[in-house]
């Protein structure tokens, strides 16, 4: 009985010791593995994407938002009459038949035929009842007014991971804004796969993408785009790139350039054309920085607008170099006013000379000149300026009518804010705010940079600039009724070393109503060939567009002055 | 020994009673998997037919658009202003 008993107890411990053995290996080495085959049988991972913001202007309406397309995708082994169905596909899709018809040649289940199909399309292929060609639901960003304002938009495309990413502009900038976080989803489902209502939940939360409100105007941006191009063709530019800003908050009410590109269809475009001129490209100002150095020397009480230049009856010489007035037409004892009325280069040599080259570079430092301005748009150039060591006086004297330093548009009109908002210069700003996906509206409020020029050296500026307008080299084609402030720019540029005597940059820069500014534009013109001279290109344009805004503003005229 | 009886038949009783709710909610709630298929498919539907609206509103409303029609219907950009703010070009001097 003793072995008996023994035995038994020896049998039924081994059979015990392997239970325990294999317990321990399903349960605690392939727990992991085990588990997660059993939860695939009940439970599946569903990822939300989530929804890109929307961009828009300051009137509410989507510039920029999602759409609703689709994947036409075909199974070729369910597909009967192929080269029919290719022909039919290929005319609703507008691909050629020879490629729909190699791809249903092949020897798959499923082959991609068209991506980014509108509803109208998918509804036509519907209609036809084809067999084996199905749709996949995906979402494209939609550009409704495209292609205006195609270079401050930017656009979406696909980052490494194949997800969608704004380049440049404000799809660029705003990028972790707009695109939120996408969420996983874990549905709990019966035997039969339907999803049990108790058992679902979301293990992480997609959040969706923030919108912008911009400060940008779509009535003031669609003109200044029409005056813009019809400029552009009018005048033989090779481009051209304007901008309209709120001089009081810094705010950005339009920004166009051409030529340009569609957000829609970025890919078929050249990559020059989704940079931002007006942020990018670095040019010499010429003479719209005349009122930049002007205003520095009345702001240190160096010279006052009836002060009289005892240089200008002809060229001025520094060391090998004349600089000469852009006419060669010269004015003894020009007053102040005068020099930026007729543009007149020695005049500016003079202002110069009594500003000095230290104060005239903090000046630039305060105007902003060379530093970044904050826009906030990818891609913002900055051409820095030469420490003061490295100017000679030849150097300091161009700089005074604005050539040899360079600048970009976006740089120039924010140094004119604080010419046209009582000394205080502004943050550019595109975006006005905020809108959260529950309807929270966060602000982004005006932000002052600096005071370069006093409210007092502002106004006398303004006056003289109106002066300028009214009889100056653009008077022939100001708006009459009128009180704006403007200068020309005619500024040559460097080639191999020397300045192209028949290739020019053309600008005119300005705001209105003088007295109390609604909006500071500025117009750059890239080589116009009718006329190299801004007061002939680039001011016809600015006046038939500040028109067209002053108009829309229901600013009236003042009948006396005609 | 009549009350341990007595408690052992409520707690039977009790039993029962809990494992019929059980099977009525159980039988109520089993098909509540398909309702919700079909109101995630009528979300959807709802979804989509929202946003393909929007975008014919916002194609619509597209000022690029309006232009276009409003050039192919023969009008055209207005180059005067009326300011009805000024005195009428009456007995004006010359």
């Amino acid at each position: 009985m003793n072995w008996r008993y023994r035995m038994t107890l020896l049998f039924f411990l081994l059979v015990f010791g392997l239970i325990i053995c294999r317990l321990f290996y399903w349960q605690v080495v392939r727990a992991q593995e085990l588990s997660a085959i059993g939860q695939a049988q009940y439970d599946r991972q569903v990822t939300t994407i989530a929804q890109r913001g929307e961009i828009k202007t300051s009137d509410g309406f989507s510039i920029a938002a999602d759409k609703l397309a689709y994947l036409v995708y075909a199974n070729p082994k369910v597909v009967k009459d192929k080269d029919e169905e290719s022909d039919t596909l290929g005319k609703l899709l507008d691909i050629k038949s020879a490629t729909i018809s190699a791809l249903l040649s092949r020897d798959k289940f499923w082959v991609p035929l068209k991506v980014n199909v509108d509803n109208s399309v998918k509804e036509k292929i519907e209609a036809k009842k084809i067999p084996g060609v199905g749709f996949q639901d995906e979402t494209v960003r939609f550009y409704p007014e495209a292609p205006m304002a195609a270079s401050l938009l930017g656009f979406v495309g696909k980052d490494e991971n194949g997800g969608n990413k704004g380049y440049f502009g404000l799809e660029g900038y705003y990028d972790r804004q707009l695109r939120g976080k996408d969420g996983t989803s874990i549905v709990v489902h019966d035997a039969a796969g339907q999803p049990i209502l108790a058992k679902m939940n979301d293990s992480t939360m997609k959040v969706d993408g923030r919108s912008l409100l911009l400060h940008i105007d779509r009535r003031i941006q669609f003109l200044l785009d029409n005056e813009l191009k019809n400029g552009i063709a009018k005048y033989g530019a090779q481009n051209g790139m304007a901008i309209v800003m709120d001089p009081k908050t810094g705010g950005v009410l339009a920004m166009s350039s051409f030529p340009s590109f569609d957000p829609r269809s970025f890919q078929n475009y050249n990559e020059s054309l989704y940079k931002n001129p007006l942020i990018s490209f670095a040019y010499e100002p010429g003479s719209t920085f005349k009122p930049i150095v002007m205003a520095a020397a009345m702001n240190e009480g160096l010279v006052k607008p009836e002060t009289q230049c005892d240089i200008c009856a002809g060229p001025v010489k520094i060391g090998s170099y004349d600089i000469k007035t852009w006419d060669d037409k010269y004015f003894p004892n020009i007053s102040m006013t005068d020099i930026i009325v007729h543009s007149d280069n020695t005049g500016m040599v003079y202002t110069g000379r009594k500003l000095g080259m230290t104060k005239m570079l903090s000046y630039f430092d305060k105007f902003g000149i060379g530093d970044s301005t904050g826009i906030d748009l990818q891609g913002e150039v900055y051409p820095s300026l030469r420490p003061e060591s490295e100017w000679y006086p030849i150097d300091q004297a161009t700089a005074t009518f604005g050539q040899g330093l360079t600048v970009t548009p976006i740089d120039l009109i924010t140094a004119f804010t604080a010419i046209a908002n009582s000394g205080q210069r502004m943050e550019p700003h595109v975006v006005a705010a905020v809108q959260t996906p529950d309807g929270q509206t966060i602000p982004i409020p005006p932000k002052k940079l600096d005071q370069p020029i006093s409210p007092q050296t502002a106004k006398v500026m303004t006056e003289i600039m109106v002066k300028a307008v009214n009889d100056g080299e653009s008077s022939w084609t100001r708006i009459k009724g009128y009180r704006i402030a403007g200068k020309t720019g005619t500024a040559q540029i460097p080639v191999e070393g020397h300045y192209d005597p028949n290739k020019t940059i053309a600008s005119f820069i300005g705001f209105a109503p003088a007295d109390d500014p609604k909006f500071l534009m500025l117009v750059v013109l890239n080589r116009p060939s009718t006329s190299i001279y801004g007061a002939e290109t680039a001011a016809p344009i600015f006046f038939d567009a500040a028109k067209n805004i002053l108009n829309y503003y229901g600013i009236p005229a003042d009948p006396s002055d005609e | 020994m009549k009350k341990p009886i007595l408690i052992l038949s409520l707690l039977g009783c009790i039993i029962v009673v809990l494992a019929l709710v059980r099977i009525t909610l159980v039988n109520s709630i089993s098909t509540n998997g398909i309702k919700l298929v079909d109101i995630q498919n009528q979300i959807g539907a709802y979804k989509k037919q929202n946003e393909l609206l929007k975008e014919k509103y916002l194609m619509a409303a597209a000022y690029t658009s309006i232009s276009a029609k409003a050039e192919s219907l023969g009008f055209v950009p207005v180059k005067s202003q009326v300011d009805l703010s000024a005195p009428m070009p009456l007995a004006r001097a010359q």
